[in-house]
């Protein structure tokens, strides 16, 4: 265990030898660079290098029957959404813009990135990391201009979910909220995509279901350490967190996420001991196949994410497999991914920083938003404000025909708007059944929104607590190699020495 | 003539440029990372953490567990193929050859992927037998490179050795074992080493066939995600050892051998 306790503050040295190695490759870089420059001829232009997740965002190449036909007008990715901020912002500010857009595949692949000497001006990391780089004061703030309501370009401001917008405000870290450094991006809960055939509804509720033996071999989970941790808290405090004493308690949502952020020892001793009988239950942990493997039915239920149970659900109705998604009674995690400027890519450029903020705009701009939604299956946090196309795709998507009878009201009050007489317009009436299906997952409902936890950005004895933990889950611990194996290891070790003992032997007297 | 040598030896340059750059620099860094702690002050915690944690050591006998087995059952299978293969005097011999091969030229996991199915198919459900759908996964991965290595030597021996052994009065079973198997021993042991080593990091066919337990490879990977950089090129660094180890073992094995078989 020793070897973990010399974990990670990033020093001066460690930078200075990387620096060192990867200046050759940076000074190749700049002087390819300092070429393309040049090549353009002279004329002033400003290259955006924007890093975000892989497949997040519209790249464009719609099939016309794609197109969302709204009552205001259709809405179609022609060409990715790049190439079309890249001409929105010359033909708005008569600027040449170059984006360089790259691709990273988790958080913590992003910070290894960025710590490494890559240097990107724009990313897109969740709340968490947002956290993480705030604190360790590598963001640059959003300008003034950026929250400015009277100019027209500024969807963002004009545009984000009220919802979202508190949560962003009143959330802080080391004194400052969240919305000084960050623009919201895509937001979503975590959950249980499972299989109504297969898993009953009452049972998906908890997250108790991944070590239900009724499931022995039939259930996936993330392949993360952050959500195993807060599954496996779920559900090891499952009756607490569902007791009427817990959930009449003014303080409610503070307790829940004292609770749910919980790193003491015992709490992770428990959730090792969890994570260890969910190892033996479940049918594996999944970095990616999960979705595919709900599809063919592989698995009766998955863990996930709830803009990848829209995906899963989508899917599997293309096939005539009908899913749903639960949202576990004890507690569910709520994510934000956000835009972020990094103070090593802006560099204290106000030409970048203004296209950094015009990328964020651009990309909240109600047909915009609509676009990478309809393309990536997570949900905006955008609302649209006056607006009112975000809404209308809702209702476009999910929204039920004249002539289905088995219909719902779905309230989407809180979401869309925060003046009270308002709230009653955004109401979905849909299929009934939608009330837990892809219309459920993309916007949640008041009523489960009120029993999600943020999780927090753990510092770094928690993490390396809860590091250890789930090493100690996922590593064939030495002590469990059972005596047979030692037995015939041995043995097969004695005949190879024999052998060469007297392979040598022969030699020296030969 | 003077000219020729120098364009010769500026032929080396790309070469050397590219392991100076991505062969030498990034394991002087793993080196470094390595012996150093989060303050980049040396230390041997990292070393001696590896050999005292049961969860690091028991990876490391659960990785040599999966290669071992694998390395197993690709010998077996592969061993009796080649040596019909090479002894045969079918006509069509080289398109089985090409058959053997065939495989190779498909990218590993699409037919990872594909073998899934066919488990999943066979065995109800992958979760059951994550040890057994690893080994299989990879015994399949790698078979040709088992297989190529023991035809090539079987096919190259001079069949005047067998002749003579047989003249000297040996039966079929004993010729095999006397003649044969001793000079194929080469063939055997590169296929061994091109099994074995990279059966014990490949973790994407653990992750693909669902099995949950770390192997080395997924190891190192879980300490990067927890930016732990210096346990796990620690790891990796003694994964190289054991490399190097492994290599110069079997070398030894093999010079031995050839000079043996000069003699025979």
């Amino acid at each position: 265990m020793t070897m973990r306790k010399n974990k990670a503050g990033r020093c001066q040295e460690v930078r200075t030898l990387l620096l060192a190695v990867f200046s050759f490759f940076l000074f190749l870089s700049a002087s390819f660079a300092a070429e393309a420059a040049e090549g353009t001829g002279g004329e002033k232009e400003v290259t955006l290098r924007v890093c975000s997740w892989e497949e997040y965002i519209d790249l464009g190449g719609w099939d016309e029957e794609d197109t969302i036909d709204l009552d205001s007008g259709d809405i179609i990715g022609e060409r990715s959404m790049v190439e079309d901020f890249t001409d929105w912002y010359y033909e708005t500010y008569g600027i040449r813009v170059k984006v360089e857009y790259s691709t990273f595949g988790t958080n913590e692949d992003l910070y290894n990135m960025l710590t490494l000497g890559d240097t990107y001006d724009l990313v897109c990391p969740s709340e968490y990391m947002i956290m993480k780089l705030m604190t360790e004061g590598r963001l640059v703030p959003l300008s003034k201009d950026f929250f400015d309501e009277t100019d027209k370009n500024n969807y963002y401001i004009k545009g984000v979910s009220p919802y979202i917008r508190a949560v962003f405000e009143d959330n802080e870290i080391e004194g400052r909220p969240w919305s000084d450094y960050a623009a919201g991006y895509m937001w979503g809960i975590t959950g249980i995509v499972y299989n109504p055939e297969l898993v009953s509804r009452e049972d998906a509720s908890s997250w108790r279901i991944l070590n239900n033996p009724d499931y022995y071999r039939q259930i996936t989970i993330k392949d993360n350490v952050r959500d195993s941790y807060f599954a496996a808290v779920g559900a090891i405090k499952s009756d607490l967190l569902t007791s009427e004493e817990f959930l009449k308690d003014p303080d409610y949502q503070k307790n829940l996420e004292r609770e749910m952020n919980d790193t003491s020892e015992e709490t992770i001793a428990r959730v090792q001991a969890y994570l260890q009988d969910v190892k033996n239950n479940a049918y594996s942990f999944e970095t990616d196949s999960g979705k595919a493997d709900m599809v063919t039915g592989k698995v009766a239920a998955n863990y996930q994410w709830s803009g990848d149970s829209v995906y899963t659900m989508d899917q599997a109705d293309e096939d005539g497999l009908k899913l749903a998604f639960a949202v576990p009674e004890e507690a569910t995690n709520i994510y934000f991914d956000g835009w972020v400027m990094l103070k090593d890519g802006i560099n204290g450029s106000a030409a970048k920083q203004h296209v950094a903020e015009a990328f964020i705009n651009f990309n909240s701009r109600a047909d915009n938003a609509i676009r990478n939604m309809y393309y990536i299956g997570y949900t905006s946090v955008i609302s649209g404000g006056e607006d009112r196309r975000i809404f209308e795709y809702a209702d476009w998507c999910y929204g039920a025909e004249e002539d289905d009878e088995d219909v719902m009201e779905y309230d989407l009050g809180y979401f869309f708007s925060d003046e009270d007489e308002n709230k009653g317009e955004y109401v979905i009436t849909a299929p009934s059944d939608q009330a837990d299906r892809q219309l459920f997952s993309q916007y949640p409902s008041e009523e489960v929104i009120s029993r999600s936890s943020l999780m927090d950005c753990f510092d770094e004895n928690q993490m390396q607590a809860i590091n250890q933990m789930w090493i100690n889950v996922r590593c064939y611990n030495i002590y469990d190699i059972p005596v047979w194996v030692w037995i015939i290891v041995g043995a097969v070790t004695g005949i190879l020495l024999a052998a060469g003992g007297k392979r040598l032997w022969g030699k020296y007297k030969g | 003539m003077h000219r020729y040598m120098f364009s010769r030896k500026s032929l080396g340059i790309p070469y050397a440029l590219f392991l100076v750059l991505f062969v030498m620099a990034p394991l002087l860094v793993l080196v470094y990372f390595a012996f150093t702690n989060g303050q980049g002050e040396f230390t041997l915690q990292n070393l001696t953490g590896f050999f005292t944690d049961p969860n690091t050591l028991g990876t490391l006998c659960y990785s040599f567990g999966i290669a071992a087995v694998t390395t197993g059952v690709c010998l077996l299978l592969a061993y009796p193929a080649a040596y019909i293969l090479a002894t045969s005097r079918l006509k069509a011999k080289s398109v089985i050859v090409l058959l053997f091969i065939m495989p190779m030229w498909i990218n590993f996991s699409l037919r990872i992927t594909a073998l899934k199915e066919i488990l999943t198919w066979l065995e109800g459900s992958l979760a059951y037998h994550p040890f057994l759908n690893t080994v299989l996964g990879m015994s399949y991965d790698f078979l040709p490179f088992m297989i190529l290595p023991i035809y090539t030597t079987i096919s190259k021996l001079d069949g005047a050795l067998l002749e003579a052994a047989r003249d000297l009065g040996a039966g079929e079973l004993q010729a095999f074992l006397k003649v044969t198997l001793p000079l194929s021993l080469p063939g055997i042991l590169s296929g061994v080493s091109m099994v074995f080593l990279p059966a014990m990091t490949n973790y994407v066919v653990l992750d693909m066939l669902y099995n949950s337990t770390y192997i080395m490879g997924s190891l190192i990977g879980s300490y990067f995600a927890a930016y732990n950089w210096h346990g796990g090129s620690m790891i990796a660094l003694l994964l190289l050892g054991i490399v190097c180890l492994f290599t110069f073992m079997t070398r030894g094995i093999e010079e031995e051998n050839t000079r043996g078989g000069a003699l025979l």
